[in-house]
């Protein structure tokens, strides 16, 4: 994202990815699927997993076939490489894990639509190599499970009262359930502090 | 060559053809698959109406559908279920839209048209946490041993505070899915009885 990619080192790509470029808190991007599938742990872990792999293969499948590619077609090409392998990913999850498709219903299928994807493709896949750029998938991927997965805990921890299905102690017995959390707006709210959290943490440490 | 306008064309045409092929090869590979999954979660919602049933893995739940069910004749018409060759009930399907999606169920009917034996939902995405309760058996097993009203709304579902002996309870906070659901199984088991009565007396 600074124009310097060509010359970025693993280790930078994996914490750019993770935390200082976080597709999330600092690009903003993939918000939708963040509002929408981050009410239930195990649904989010499964939405995260498939646009991690999603990202990671797209782009390293744009890099490789980057030479070849007139530049007028470039991002059609991207699109077309996208909702093949999301298309995969749903099948699939249709074929080898019925529940989980039926709960995800048009999700899996709205990841062609993510902005992280093709934002990384356009931003690095086309400009780097092969490894590099699935990389960088996979921990921009990987860096938007982080957040999500955490939003999902809190969502699922004070509307539902239970982890993963599981129901927690305090939280299932005691605890006023909030339902707001499970409604889409309850994402927006856990969202913004999380931001807040984030970018507070960023800032300090730029000054250190 | 590569900035000709020709090669962008053929290019986006070739990348597509290949792409198309292949996802057309993978679904139709996981085609049976998928299609049997469905069977099976409707199968296993049939027999899930019915108490006494107790299946574990697929194979058994499609062993034991295809020996006690009795296919209907027409659309909109009960399963019967018959046991050992003796009709024991009725597993109607019923389906419709729901708050967010559609819902897919079967609702299990003893042999005197009455009493409801349970229900399943097989299908449904209402909202987590709210709607989406009509899965936890709090919800469900209100329904087994209840008797359908005469009319046109054999199955009420009402608040909590409002709700008699004879009524189902519903989901506090989920009334966009409990209306709906009343109004497609009310659908459902109208059109069936219609159905019914007018083979009964032809």
């Amino acid at each position: 994202m600074n124009g310097q990619t060509a010359t970025k080192t693993t280790n930078q790509i994996i914490l750019d990815g993770l935390w200082h470029d976080n597709p999330i808190f600092r690009q903003i991007l993939g918000i939708c699927s963040t509002l929408a599938v981050t009410n239930n742990v195990i649904n989010t872990a499964v939405m995260c997993i498939s646009l991690s792999l999603v990202t990671a293969l797209s782009a390293a499948t744009v890099s490789a076939m980057k030479d070849w590619t007139p530049k007028t077609v470039r991002m059609m090409v991207q699109v077309l490489i996208i909702a093949f392998y999301v298309i995969i990913v749903d099948i699939l999850l249709r074929a080898y894990w019925p529940d989980m498709s039926r709960s995800l219903g048009p999700y899996v299928g709205l990841i062609i639509t993510n902005c992280i994807v093709m934002g990384r493709c356009e931003a690095f896949a086309q400009s780097n190599r092969p490894w590099p750029s699935f990389l960088d998938g996979l921990f921009n991927g990987l860096g938007y499970s982080v957040i999500l997965l955490v939003i999902a805990a809190i969502r699922e921890v004070m509307g539902m009262g239970t982890l993963a299905g599981y129901p927690l102690p305090y939280f299932s017995t005691q605890w006023d359930k909030w339902v707001i959390m499970v409604m889409p707006p309850g994402a927006f709210f856990v969202l913004a502090c999380l931001l807040w959290v984030c970018r507070s943490i960023g800032v300090k440490e730029k000054k250190a | 060559m590569k900035e000709s306008r020709y090669f962008a064309v053929v290019y986006m045409f070739g990348l597509t053809a290949i792409c198309s092929t292949l996802l057309i090869g993978l679904a139709r590979l996981t085609d049976a698959k998928i299609k049997s999954n469905a069977q099976i979660a409707f199968e296993r919602a049939a027999l899930a109406v019915f108490p006494a049933v107790q299946v574990q893995s697929d194979a058994e739940v499609h062993a034991v559908f295809m020996k006690d069910f009795v296919a209907p004749k027409a659309a909109g018409e009960a399963y019967e279920y018959r046991p050992g060759g003796q009709l024991a009930g009725y597993a109607l399907p019923f389906e419709g839209q729901g708050f967010w999606a559609a819902i897919r169920g079967v609702i299990g009917i003893g042999t005197d048209f009455r009493t409801i034996t349970g229900i399943w939902f097989y299908e449904q995405a209402e909202t987590p946490g709210l709607g989406a309760r009509i899965v936890e058996p709090f919800f469900y097993e209100q329904f087994a041993g209840k008797q359908f009203a005469d009319g046109s709304r054999p199955i009420r579902i009402r608040p909590p505070a409002e709700a008699t002996q004879k009524d189902i309870q519903a989901i506090t906070g989920a009334t966009q899915t409990c209306t709906r659901l009343e109004k497609l199984l009310n659908e459902a088991v109208t059109q069936w009885r219609q159905k019914r009565e007018a083979t009964a007396q032809p």
